[in-house]
């Protein structure tokens, strides 16, 4: 090798894999994270005295099996077409999953965007849309263009069934789950920076707001290794080039003028007070929860699925005892076995020696 | 969770961007960046610019590693 | 000849004979090819290679070919896997009435091209027209056969360690064509299908040596599929180098947008090749003097370790598993 300077991908790395200190736990809540840092290659680079948990920043992980139903019925029952993201076609509902209940002659419609699915209903005035509303503060403010433009077009036949969740609380639910958390680098762009402040100073909670390429990612582990060997709760932005400190006020004033928080039920998580989204009510028209009466869905998920405990980090995916067993992508029995961004899945398939 | 996708900004008009991510374009909704123009790189997703993008991510990380004392607060 | 076929196309009747006639004959047109219920060919010389394929594809066509020419390659290029000279196609259609009769036209004039081009010969076909709605436009079945010298031994399971891995251009052109042209997710791009007939790749390769031990075209499922397919057959770890695998900029820009992986995107005129290590130089340089194979290029090799997986060397130089293919090609956006 020559003399030349390392890069900073470099010198990150060569922080992270010499570390020899206590066990770090890191939990990443992104699903984009989850990915990436399989994808690259990340895991295999960590000294056993840090452990990655991947936690529950996927949202079709975190969607309870009672939504899916909600859809499935909406879909065959009230013949609606659903639009939704490609990510929520195989989630197992109770008894079925978007792509189950397609087979059984439902319309599912998969878009890129939520503002496409206003314009398919516009195209399809005989059908009846709803849009699956999931998604961070990231995409929630795409559904909230959506619903805002439909109103305008004074469409009848577009409506959400909403999902939404915001990430504020859920932190502060997995407060002690790890010793320092990789914040969602896209979620960041909205909030802004000031509540991993709040959460540092409130509750003792540290973190770094993270990219997602290689670089990106292995400096930020190498800030949460220096942030640990400090021994004081701390946080940086290690993604300034996209994350600003006061975030996104459109984002955030488009969701707070279109939608307002609700208690909501996080797979594994159980309820988490106001950490989600439901439509306003001078929006109640487009809400489709109103509109077609949904009888309410109890959700029975497979009680053999420890997706709640994968969430929380209490296990690792190879630890539950469906892993790879009953439950592999191909017929997933948890949600987390769903996502390609799901912890389960990654651990399955990217399972090298 | 949020796939991100970067790409340069060609065309604004009424609230809609045109972006193009090496060749791929597509619209999407400008509503959440208040002073974009064209030219601008931004982060997409599901539809929306949500973020300008003020660098790449190599010379962020020369900055983040050259700060890295400094960063943690 | 009417606008659209109809039913009576179908019939075995006047109109039946007028659209083999006026269409099919036109075109394909051979010394075997006859009015007779089979064709009659001469003994050929060593052995023989035998393939067939069903084509399917919605939009029937698209910017670097349609659903005739894609028919023509996909069972030309099986059969060149083998190390054969295609010889002979027969095809069957099966057309949705109302099919418009000058598309038709246009998909079999492709066909024709694309026989000649490869020097195959049509010898028999078959033409069924069914109603409306019954099937999705129109349907093509085609069979082939070719001859092949006796040295080659090609295979999935032949591939051994040490062996390098090539594909012949940029992957998963095809698949983003299709994608695009369906218009779901309102992406506007300039890709163009790689559909292309690869039996000149293969002659071109085995020119430099018979000892190639697996040819596959990449077809369904890409370049990932035929590699998991490899490292299943032969029990052996396939390592790839992530910088070294082709990928066109503007199919990248696609496949970002919707979290796909290009290796997994169908390719119709990609072959995958393993063969010794030492061939690789000559086999890049004789698969780039070939019209599809300009950007051949080595993308990794087989090893002992990891059998049955398929190993990335990532871009900042850790190791990952390329993951199994799944079923359905889902985006990935929330």
């Amino acid at each position: 090798m020559s003399d030349r300077k390392p890069t900073a991908a470099e010198r990150a790395a060569e922080i992270i894999t010499s570390y020899d200190g206590p066990p770090i736990r890191i939990m990443e809540v992104c699903g984009t994270h989850t990915h990436e840092i399989f994808r690259l290659g990340i895991r295999g680079m960590l000294p056993e005295n840090i452990r990655l948990i991947s936690g529950p920043g996927c949202p079709v992980c975190v969607t309870p099996v009672g939504y899916i139903d909600e859809a499935v019925w909406l879909a065959l029952e009230k013949g609606c077409t659903l639009c939704t993201f490609g990510d929520l076609i195989r989630v197992p509902g109770t008894e079925l999953s978007l792509a189950g209940a397609r087979a059984k002659g439902a319309k599912v419609e998969m878009v890129y965007s939520p503002v496409d699915a206003v314009d398919y209903a516009e195209a399809h005035p005989d059908e009846q849309v709803v849009f699956l509303a999931v998604g961070f503060e990231t995409t929630t403010p795409a559904a909230c263009v959506a619903v805002r433009k439909a109103k305008e077009k004074r469409l009848s036949n577009f409506s959400l069934l909403t999902a939404n969740k915001t990430m504020d609380n859920a932190y502060r639910a997995l407060n002690g789950a790890a010793d320092a958390f990789l914040y969602p680098g896209h979620v960041s762009v909205v909030t802004g920076t000031d509540i991993y402040q709040k959460l540092r100073d409130e509750v003792g909670m540290s973190g770094v707001v993270c990219g997602f390429t290689g670089p990106e990612i292995l400096t930020a582990l190498a800030l949460i290794v220096r942030g640990v060997q400090k021994g004081e709760p701390f946080f940086a932005n290690a993604y300034p080039r996209v994350v600003t400190d006061e975030g996104s006020p459109e984002g955030r004033a488009l969701i707070a003028e279109t939608m307002e928080c609700v208690d909501t039920e996080w797979r594994g998580l159980g309820v988490i007070p106001q950490s989600g989204l439901k439509l306003r009510e001078e929006f109640a028209a487009f809400d489709a929860r109103l509109k077609y009466g949904i009888p309410p869905m109890e959700g029975r998920a497979n009680p053999a699925c420890r997706c709640g405990d994968v969430l929380q980090g209490i296990l690792r995916p190879d630890e539950c005892p469906c892993f790879g067993t009953a439950c592999i992508p191909e017929h997933p029995v948890g949600a987390c076995m769903v996502s390609d961004e799901g912890a389960c899945s990654a651990f399955y398939q990217y399972n090298i020696e | 969770m949020c796939v991100g996708l970067p790409a340069k900004v060609t065309e604004l008009k009424d609230g809609v961007a045109v972006i193009n991510a090496g060749g791929a374009e597509r619209e999407v909704s400008s509503e959440m960046i208040a002073d974009l123009a064209p030219g601008d790189y931004v982060m997409v997703h599901a539809g929306m610019a949500i973020a300008k993008i003020t660098g790449d991510d190599e010379a962020q990380a020369e900055d983040v590693m050259d700060g890295l004392e400094d960063l943690l607060s | 000849m009417n606008e659209t076929i109809t039913l009576a196309h179908g019939s075995g009747g006047r109109q039946t004979s007028e659209l083999i006639g006026d269409l099919f004959k036109k075109y394909f047109d051979n010394d075997l090819l006859t009015a007779d219920d089979a064709a009659v060919l001469p003994r050929p010389e060593g052995r023989l290679s035998m393939s067939t394929d069903g084509f399917i594809v919605s939009p029937a066509e698209f910017p670097g070919g349609n659903i005739g020419k894609l028919s023509i390659c996909g069972t030309v290029n099986d059969i060149a896997c083998m190390g054969a000279a295609p010889l002979y196609l027969t095809c069957g259609f099966v057309i949705e009435e109302g099919f418009e009769t000058a598309r038709l036209e246009r998909i079999v004039e492709s066909m024709a091209k694309t026989c000649k081009e490869v020097g195959v010969k049509i010898v028999a076909g078959d033409t069924k027209v069914a109603g409306k709605g019954q099937v999705d436009g129109v349907f093509i079945t085609t069979t082939g056969i070719g001859v092949l010298p006796d040295d080659m031994h090609t295979g999935g399971a032949c591939a051994q360690p040490g062996d390098c891995v090539i594909v012949t251009g940029d992957v998963g052109r095809h698949g983003c064509t299709i994608l695009l042209e369906r218009n779901e997710f309102k992406i506007k791009a300039d890709v163009t299908s790689d559909c292309a007939p690869l039996s000149t790749a293969v002659d071109a390769a085995m020119g430099v040596t018979h000892d190639l031990h697996v040819v596959r075209d990449a077809t369904r499922g890409g370049v990932g599929t035929v590699l998991y397919e490899i490292a299943d057959q032969a029990g052996v770890g396939v390592t790839l180098n992530a910088k070294d695998i082709p990928v066109d900029e503007t199919v990248r820009g696609v496949c970002d947008m919707l979290g796909l992986n290009p290796l997994y995107l169908a390719c119709e005129g990609r072959l995958v090749l393993v063969a010794p290590a030492e061939y690789a130089d000559g086999l890049i340089a004789a698969l780039r003097e070939t019209p599809y194979a300009k950007d051949a290029a080595v993308i990794g090799e087989i090893t002992e370790a990891n059998p049955g997986k398929v190993i990335l060397n990532t871009e900042i130089g850790t190791k990952t598993i390329l993951p199994l293919p799944g079923g359905e090609l889902l985006p990935r956006i929330c």
